[in-house]
């Protein structure tokens, strides 16, 4: 049986029950290893720069450093660290600064979690994951 | 010793599976069920009559703070725990007249939230020493605030229905949502706007915005 090294995952998120949740949801998949959790963004800065993880999964709405700010820190500094923004913002615009700066997944915390691993899974693979909603938005124009 | 029942209500999944974790590891607490909005928070209750009934703000169809009036009214032996990602006085200032008896905030700790779930389990109230102080605070400035709250102008049948518009909902969709006519639904958002003296849906909508009835 092949045996592969687990996905090294940080958590990012100023609330410690989110933390939480995604920490045994991601345990209960099996391939992953949660190396670390920050519940602020220089935190997260400093535990990134020093365990190198595979991702960081990561909210935006933090102080005094932002997520989005911690993502264009990174981008640089790490840029093989995969970074899943999950986030209460559903707007269009957040999205679009997200990816600017430098994200290569964006998660809703209202989505399903069965997601979760759907979205770590394209991040593995080299590609990026937006969440649905986005997609039901760009659906009803189109279908209009 | 008998276990302690506790409902979960919030429209994060995640939220809800950490929280779980967190009440599970305490012996003798079960969750006893898990909400997605407000109105299953208030089925919920009713059907389970949980011990401590832990519930988010900001929730679809029905808010954490009309779910939390509805379980009081219904189930008086449930004491109610709000959990918000809101950090102000007025927030503080609603939950407690909304017959909430604790209030902790997302960013508070693990210890905080187990710390409230048994305070309220003994029918004491909890706030972490923060709320305590904003609401100390803002004891003397809402006492001279000539400014009229909602709640003493909307029943709470109509703060519900004023969600279900502000949230994009025809007077037909609340009429089957809430299980009354279309007539009486109509009457509501008649009253509502004629109270709030407001002229249109969009007006409606800044309202319960401003007002954090839906989120923005």
């Amino acid at each position: 049986m092949e045996t592969r090294a687990p996905i090294r995952i940080v958590l990012s998120d100023d609330h410690p029950f989110v933390r939480r949740g995604l920490r045994y949801l991601l345990e209960s998949a099996g391939k992953y290893d949660v190396c670390g959790e920050a519940g602020d963004g220089n935190l997260t800065l400093e535990l990134a720069m020093h365990l190198r993880p595979d991702i960081l999964i990561m909210d935006i709405s933090m102080s005094p450093t932002s997520g989005l700010e911690v993502a264009t820190q990174l981008r640089q500094s790490l840029p093989e660290t995969k970074i899943l923004i999950m986030t209460m913002h559903d707007s269009e615009e957040m999205l679009r600064a997200a990816a600017a700066a430098g994200a290569s997944g964006y998660l809703l915390k209202s989505d399903p979690e069965e997601l979760l691993v759907v979205a770590l899974q394209c991040l593995e693979e080299g590609r990026c994951f937006v969440s649905p909603v986005f997609n039901q938005a760009f659906a009803k124009q189109l279908f209009r | 010793m008998s276990t302690l029942k506790i409902l979960i209500a919030d429209d994060h999944d995640v939220v809800r599976k950490g929280l779980r974790m967190l009440i599970e590891e305490h012996p003798g607490w079960q969750v006893c069920g898990e909400a997605r909005s407000g109105r299953e928070a208030v089925e919920k209750a009713i059907q389970l009559v949980p011990d401590v009934a832990v519930i988010d703000v900001s929730m679809p169809d029905l808010n954490g703070l009309e779910a939390t009036r509805q379980i009081r009214k219904e189930c008086p032996n449930t004491e109610v725990l709000i959990i918000t990602h809101h950090d102000s006085d007025e927030m503080a200032a609603e939950v407690l007249d909304a017959g909430a008896r604790g209030y902790v905030l997302k960013s508070d700790s693990d210890k905080d939230l187990v710390h409230a779930i048994e305070v309220l389990s003994q029918h004491k109230p909890f706030f972490t020493s923060r709320i305590t102080e904003i609401l100390l605070d803002s004891r003397g400035s809402r006492a001279t605030d000539p400014q009229e709250s909602i709640r003493e102008r909307l029943t709470m049948r109509e703060r519900e229905i004023l969600q279900l518009l502000a949230e994009g909902k025809t007077a037909k969709e609340v009429a089957l949502i809430l299980g009354i006519a279309i007539k009486t639904s109509d009457t509501h958002r008649t009253n509502i706007m004629r109270k709030l003296n407001v002229h249109s849906v969009a007006e409606l909508v800044h309202y319960a915005i401003r007002n954090k009835i839906v989120e923005p």
